[in-house]
């Protein structure tokens, strides 16, 4: 053992010092105690209330010992299960852990064989999900996109039974409501076997959204309420744009966000201590030409680095983002700006990296990026994994072997090591005559090769026998709630 | 062009609120109309200030400010006009449907549109059906907007509509609805006079439904 030695086993990288973290905690603690927000849930502002916040109309402040008593009891570290119990699938959330998935609720869709936008379909949210499954680099499932040829109040119903069909990665669920809520919840409780079992090893999380700045719309907290009874791990994220909903400074989103995530936290503590959350938000800027929410700035990517120190700081996990683009088709943007927000939230180290797939700002959800973005998380990772400085990796018995002049190639050291390079799958090395009688493809040819295959080829695993008739029967069940 | 709107005219392109009032009341000292007032000194600003915005030279803060300027011009000289009297290009209601709180688009074209002569009845957000055919009969607008950022909500700008035509106002008022989901095959489908990808573009369409493009 060395004396004062440190040694930095993984690439470093951090936005805030502590000190700064510590000021934006108690300015953030400050916008819920001093300033308040607009909760638009009478059985919310009801709990609140009742656990010392003061409640004026819709406004309600919350002191900060309700927020500090609320982030006691979340956990940093906590698993979330894929349905099969395939090890490799399971999502264990703590320090140091970044997993990367799409985002929720685009209205529209590059067709995965035409390449053309259309509205989102119900057959989208099972090819979604497949190709999730089927690639390495992502890690859980999100559906990129609202089914719009179902009924309306069912969009999500059948985006979480398609999705849960195809993929056995843990799902990130997304509802209009509390009922459509607990359609989703109970066919996630059928696959896991019982409440019980499901509180146990809960297969999915529930994503719910406030609004900036600084309200809480009815719906989004019956979602939490609902997800907080029934021990579904939960995400609550504000989507506030610099300049527009939010401050145009950066420390000044960060706290906004912030105070609107943790407002959703301490309700859900109340009703479930201990129960998972993951603090959340898409911050990026207000692009002052379009008045877009930029998802292709690099504010977002410092801005979200900035929001995961600051989660980590007082010790929650974080959804944060990246894979995401503006462009409107899968070109040298959306590779650009996919793979430097990727990079990013890899380094930063938030703990659950959504929205990889959004094209378009948001408004478009493509298959054909999601498996660009799979490349780009892999060099990612690689990077993210840094080396080690050891007598065996500082190899200078090698070197002494070799001597001036000579080669590495047959040496038993670089046999042990040479696998350790990451290997590309869709990034072209070849010399270029190889790749010139291979067709000149370029990087989005291949892409779309690889989702082609996917979808063609792949068999994600099934759900447990008996499982897909109780889904039937909640669909059914649902079909007619809504005819009624 | 007199002096006095020329510094009117540039103190909306640089969104000085401070002195608008001031040179207002001087326009109006030295004999000129609260017409001659905007259409001299308000409105050239104004359409400066659109120019450069769509050439990418002002942006959507500064573009608002001025828009704020020209409406801080607007509270002096409307008291002036006599009963009935408008020198507005036109009256419009906007609203927030039912069951949405997303509000910023909105707000946004209701500013833009300000600044771009109009009167605007802002109704807020959550505003129902009948709260939007109540509006209608009582402020007998030219046009009404609707927003929403909700597929769920938006179906509410349908309802709206539908409830417009009973009241037997839709042939009153143009209708237009925006919002980041509504699209041109929807707004057609439920029967609106149009919609807008942006909010310059939605001041653009709303002159043009007026006869003003």
């Amino acid at each position: 053992m060395r004396v004062n030695y440190q040694t930095n086993a993984s690439t470093q990288f951090r936005v805030l010092s502590d000190d700064q973290l510590e000021e934006m905690f108690h300015a953030v603690l400050r916008v819920l105690e001093e300033i308040g927000l607009d909760v638009h849930n009478e059985e919310a502002r009801h709990i609140l209330g009742e656990n010392g916040a003061r409640v004026e109309d819709l406004r309600v402040h919350i002191p900060a010992y309700m927020v500090k008593q609320a982030l006691s009891t979340a956990p940093r570290s906590f698993t979330v299960w894929a349905r099969d119990g395939d090890p490799k699938k399971h999502l264990h959330i703590g320090p140091g852990r970044p997993y990367y998935g799409p985002g929720p609720t685009c209205p529209n869709f590059l067709d995965p064989t035409t390449g053309q936008r259309r509205p989102y379909l119900r057959q989208d949210a099972s090819a979604v999900a497949r190709v999730c499954d089927a690639l390495p680099n992502i890690d859980f499932c999100e559906s990129l996109g609202t089914v719009s040829d179902v009924h309306p109040s069912l969009g999500a119903t059948y985006e979480f039974a398609e999705m849960f069909a195809n993929t056995s990665k843990p799902i990130v669920a997304w509802s209009y409501d509390w009922q459509d809520g607990e359609d989703i919840h109970k066919m996630a409780v059928a696959a896991a076997g019982g409440q019980r079992a499901f509180e146990k090893r809960p297969n999915y999380v529930h994503y719910c959204e406030p609004l900036s700045p600084l309200v809480s719309n009815e719906e989004a907290l019956n979602k939490l309420i609902f997800a907080a009874r029934h021990r579904v791990p939960l995400i609550f994220t504000p989507c506030p744009s610099a300049g527009g909903t939010a401050p145009a400074t950066f420390a000044g989103i960060l706290i906004q966000a912030a105070a609107e995530s943790w407002m959703g936290l301490v309700v859900s503590q109340l009703i479930r201590p201990g129960l998972p959350f993951f603090m959340g938000g898409v911050v990026s800027v207000m692009d002052m030409r379009t008045t877009i929410l930029a998802y292709g700035a690099p504010e977002l990517s410092l801005l979200q680095a900035g929001l995961t120190d600051l989660a980590h700081y007082v010790g929650l996990p974080l959804w944060t983002t990246g894979g995401c683009t503006d462009a409107k088709v899968i070109d040298q943007q959306a590779a650009l700006e996919g793979a430097l927000s990727v990079l990013f939230a890899g380094f930063s180290g938030g703990d659950l990296c959504h929205d990889v797939g959004y094209i378009e700002g948001g408004m478009t959800g493509s298959l054909q990026q999601l498996v660009m973005m799979n490349e780009a998380i892999g060099l990612t990772r690689r990077i993210r994994q840094g080396f080690e400085v050891t007598p065996e990796t500082l190899a200078v018995d090698v070197i002494h072997d070799v001597g001036p002049g000579g080669h590495f190639l047959g040496e038993k050291h670089t046999l042990r090591h040479f696998k350790e390079f990451w290997l590309p799958e869709l990034m072209d090395r070849r010399k270029v005559d190889d790749w010139e009688a291979a067709g000149c493809k370029t990087l989005g040819d291949r892409v779309q090769e690889k989702l082609t295959e996917i979808l063609e080829t792949y068999q994600p695993p099934k759900l447990p026998e008996g499982v897909p008739a109780q889904i039937e029967q909640i669909l059914a069940a649902a079909e007619e709630r809504v005819a009624g | 062009m007199s002096e006095v709107l020329e510094k009117i005219s540039k103190a909306v392109i640089e969104g000085d609120e401070d002195t608008i009032a001031g040179l207002t009341k001087t326009a109006l000292g030295e004999g000129l109309s609260a017409k001659e007032i905007l259409d001299g000194g308000l409105m050239p600003g104004m359409d400066y200030v659109g120019a450069e915005f769509k050439a990418g030279r002002m942006f959507v803060p500064e573009v608002l400010l001025s828009a704020r300027t020209m409406k801080g011009s607007m509270k002096v000289l409307e008291p002036l006009l006599a009963a009935g009297e408008s020198i507005a290009v036109g009256k419009a209601i906007m609203g927030t449907v039912e069951g949405d709180l997303h509000d910023i688009g909105k707000n946004l074209v209701a500013m833009m549109m300000e600044g771009a002569g109009f009167q605007v009845i802002d109704l807020g957000v959550d505003v129902t059906p009948d709260a939007f055919v109540e509006s209608v009969k009582k402020e007998k607008p030219d046009l009404v907007g609707m927003s929403a950022l909700l597929t769920t909500t938006m179906r509410n700008m349908g309802r709206t509509l539908d409830a417009l035509k009973e009241a037997g106002l839709r042939d009153q008022v143009k209708v237009i609805v925006g919002g980041a989901p509504v699209t041109a095959d929807f707004a057609k489908q439920i029967g609106a006079d149009g919609t807008a990808s942006s909010a310059p573009a939605a001041v653009d369409l709303a002159k043009g439904l007026m006869g003003l493009a």
